[in-house]
């Protein structure tokens, strides 16, 4: 019973503190340095604001468009039918 | 239940500067301060990229909540006019009296 219980607390002081082996560990807390930027993440954080801008203006673009082809279509059809009541969002 | 039907296509698209983008992209520039806020940093000069995103996303969320909202009233008026032009027995132009016919003569009693 004695030998196992050392064991476990030689074990469990080691492992708050620097050995000498080089051993990387989650339990070791260090402030976060805001002198240095992550540049990385700002980088992406800018390229997906630039994304999303292209991607609205593209989507505008392909709304207008179908807009004005779907009106083009209604008129073209209302024209031949003599203006007949259809849905007026088609 | 989709966001927008195919049939809101042929509505008019809202503007890229229209009021619901311009608010929402306030409403996530004021997150980011926010989030400066809580994390104790300076609150419009820190993390400008984050604004940024946070501007655009909003933006991009009210033009596609505009387009939604321009739909659901459409649809509205449109089922509105339909029931209007199939009931028109219910929405009868009532007479219209002029407020000479309606008042009484007038006698100046000195």
């Amino acid at each position: 019973m004695a030998p196992p219980l050392g064991l476990v607390k030689r074990l469990l002081l080691r492992s708050g503190s620097l050995s000498h082996t080089l051993t990387r560990s989650a339990f070791i807390a260090r402030n976060p340095d805001h002198t240095k930027p992550n540049w990385g993440k700002v980088g992406l954080t800018f390229g997906t604001a630039a994304a999303l801008w292209v991607l609205l203006f593209k989507q505008h673009n392909e709304d207008v468009m179908e807009y004005e082809r779907r009106r083009e279509e209604r008129e073209k059809h209302d024209a031949c039918t003599g203006c007949s009541y259809v849905d007026n969002m088609l | 239940m989709v966001f927008l039907p195919d049939e809101s296509r042929g509505l008019p698209p809202p503007p890229i500067v229209n009021r619901n983008s311009v608010w929402m992209g306030l409403v996530g520039w004021a997150s980011a301060l926010v989030d400066n806020a809580f994390n104790r940093r300076p609150v419009i000069r820190a993390g400008v990229h984050r604004q940024v995103l946070y501007a655009t996303v909003g933006w991009c969320v009210g033009y596609y909540i505009g387009k939604r909202a321009d739909y659901i009233h459409a649809k509205r008026d449109r089922d509105l006019m339909e029931y209007i032009r199939q009931h028109p027995e219910d929405f009868k132009e009532k007479d219209k009296k002029i407020l000479a016919e309606v008042l009484e003569d007038f006698h100046p009693i000195r």
